[in-house]
């Protein structure tokens, strides 16, 4: 069955882009290009998948998950963003987007990338990927939950390849997995970067601006 | 002074409807402002002193003799709080200072001037009133200096602040224009013109994008000050010559070098090669920065090729890769097999070797 998914950008052409791209292989819904409208749409469609702008004109995609989470949980968000900015991305995700992709991405890999989070998989580009090895340093003196606030010699394997431009079934292949378990390292290292409470995490991403 | 812009009230007048006209301007009950009037009037006759200065200011609206009464007024409310005599030279000279100002341009607006009669009768009424009164003078009269000069001075400095922050904002506006038009709108022109050729449409504006995001989220210098953005800066050079995109992924930064330049030279090479030759659609360029290393990999899903194979005097690889890394007291590994894509491999220890 196609997932379920609704389109919320406030770029009309954006959105027009994405449909054609993805049209064939997903059941768009609905559209909305604010907060406002896009909240009350979400919950009373209920799809699967959310392709969230990280941008929009009434605030970020933060506001659209902060007012959908609650009374729908199973509504997965997708972040998509041309910002780049580290405090962008990390901020999206902490509140609870699955994965991050950019812009540019192909038709292809964002219906990959959607077909992944509707099944409750984490999606991390390469760029994602550096943020996330960069905030989660190894070294570091913790005050925290030190099972949350570091990433396992695995999980730092696991995203070092996605950084690199691997794909999943590359990243098995390579690492002598199967694709269920790189799967379960990077939703693993999803969890942590939403749940730690590793102080650096938010420094880190206000400090870091990207070229 | 715009409070003072009052009429008097005709219809709501007890005497000469001075007080309901207060009261109508400062949109509160004509009792209160009359009674307020009563009180001052039982301190040494202030209030009627008061009621005929605002009388004859609505009337004629000539401020000096309104303010005469006014000074006269306060002298009386000094007075009748029991102030000595030199108390109230000081009070008048504060007075005096602050009418002086106030005519001379209202300067207690931004923009005024100041007048260095009213400044200097101001401070002078300031150290004699508080001087002379109570115990505490000795601490008082420097306060209250420096509270006339602020009173003075503080707009007008106020004035310059605003100004400056104003100046600030047009010269950044005119900074953002210039931009824009240099980069954005030269873009947009250069694509109309080759409007029927997508993939050329298509290397422009992706470099416009990267141009514009680095100036937009990176540190807006010319030429790169770090590793992370001089790679940015190869990725893009890539990009526009051979029209293949470059992703640049980092984690980590470190300041540019002479040996992280070689590094960098040696992964603009590596790129190089996978756009010419390796016919993938995509190449993907990562950077990490650790605590003893610094690492570059770039990898593409190309098709890959036979290291015995290439010619030996095609030296790109040996010289301009392999050798750069070696004189940088680096090491370069290339892992490539036919049909499956190449990754070169760059590593640089960040103590000098």
């Amino acid at each position: 069955m196609k997932p379920r998914v609704v389109l919320v950008d406030d770029h009309e052409l954006f959105r027009a882009g994405v449909r054609g791209e993805i049209a064939t292989s997903v059941d768009i819904v609905g559209e909305a290009s604010t907060v406002a409208d896009a909240v009350p749409l979400i919950r009373e469609l209920d799809p699967d998948v959310v392709l969230l702008d990280v941008h929009l004109p009434d605030g970020g995609g933060e506001g659209v998950i902060a007012g959908v989470a609650q009374e729908r949980p199973a509504v997965k968000f997708l972040a998509l963003s041309v910002s780049d900015a580290a405090e962008d991305v990390i901020g999206v995700i902490r509140a609870g987007a699955r994965g991050y992709v950019t812009k540019t991405i192909s038709g292809a890999e964002l219906q990959n990338a959607i077909e992944r989070v509707a099944q409750g998989d984490a999606v991390f580009s390469p760029r994602l990927a550096g943020f996330v090895l960069d905030a989660f340093r190894a070294g570091e003196p913790l005050g925290g939950d030190a099972e949350l606030d570091n990433l396992t010699p695995r999980e730092r394997e696991v995203l070092q390849l996605i950084a690199r431009g691997y794909r999943y079934k590359e990243i098995a292949a390579r690492l002598h997995l199967s694709i269920k378990t790189v799967e379960a390292h990077v939703s693993s290292v999803l969890r942590k970067l939403q749940l730690s409470s590793r102080h650096e995490l938010s420094r880190w991403a206000q400090q870091r601006r990207l070229v | 002074m715009s409070a003072l812009l009052f009429e008097r009230s005709s219809d709501d007048r007890v005497i000469a409807g001075v007080c309901g006209g207060i009261a109508a301007r400062l949109a509160v009950d004509a009792t209160l402002v009359r009674l307020v009037f009563a009180i001052l009037a039982l301190a040494g006759g202030a209030g009627i002193l008061v009621y005929l200065a605002l009388w004859i200011y609505a009337r004629s609206r000539r401020a000096l003799p309104a303010a005469a009464l006014f000074a006269l007024a306060s002298a009386a409310i000094l007075f009748a709080l029991g102030l000595s005599g030199t108390a109230l030279l000081g009070a008048t000279l504060l007075v005096a200072g602050l009418v002086t100002v106030l005519a001379g341009g209202g300067s207690l607006r931004p923009g005024g001037s100041l007048p260095r009669l009213g400044v200097a009768l101001l401070i002078a009424g300031a150290v004699i009133f508080l001087g002379r009164h109570g115990a505490s003078g000795d601490l008082l009269a420097p306060g209250a200096v420096a509270g006339a000069l602020i009173l003075v001075v503080g707009p007008w400095l106020w004035q310059l602040t605003v100004e400056r922050a104003e100046r600030i904002r047009l010269q950044e506006r005119a900074e953002v224009a210039a931009r824009i038009h240099d980069s954005v709108l030269q873009t947009l022109a250069l694509i109309q013109r080759h409007a029927g050729d997508p993939p050329r449409v298509a290397t422009i504006a992706r470099r416009q994008e990267r141009e514009l995001r680095r100036w937009l989220y990176g540190s807006g210098v010319a030429d790169a000050e770090s590793l992370v953005a001089a790679l940015a800066d190869a990725a893009a050079d890539v990009e526009e010559l051979h029209g293949v995109p470059v992703e640049l992924a980092s984690a980590g930064d470190a300041a540019l070098d002479d040996r992280a330049r070689q590094l960098v030279l040696a992964a603009r090479e590596a790129m190089t090669n996978a756009a010419k030759f390796s016919g993938a659609a995509e190449i993907a360029v990562y950077a990490e920065v650790g605590s003893d290393a610094v690492s570059v990999f770039v990898r593409d899903r190309g098709t890959g090729f036979d290291r015995a194979a290439v010619a030996p005097e095609r030296r790109g690889i040996a010289e301009s890769i392999e050798g750069r890394l070696e004189r940088a007291g680096g090491t370069a590994t290339i892992v490539t097999t036919p049909g499956s894509g190449t990754e070169v491999e760059l590593e640089l220890p960040r103590t000098e070797a």
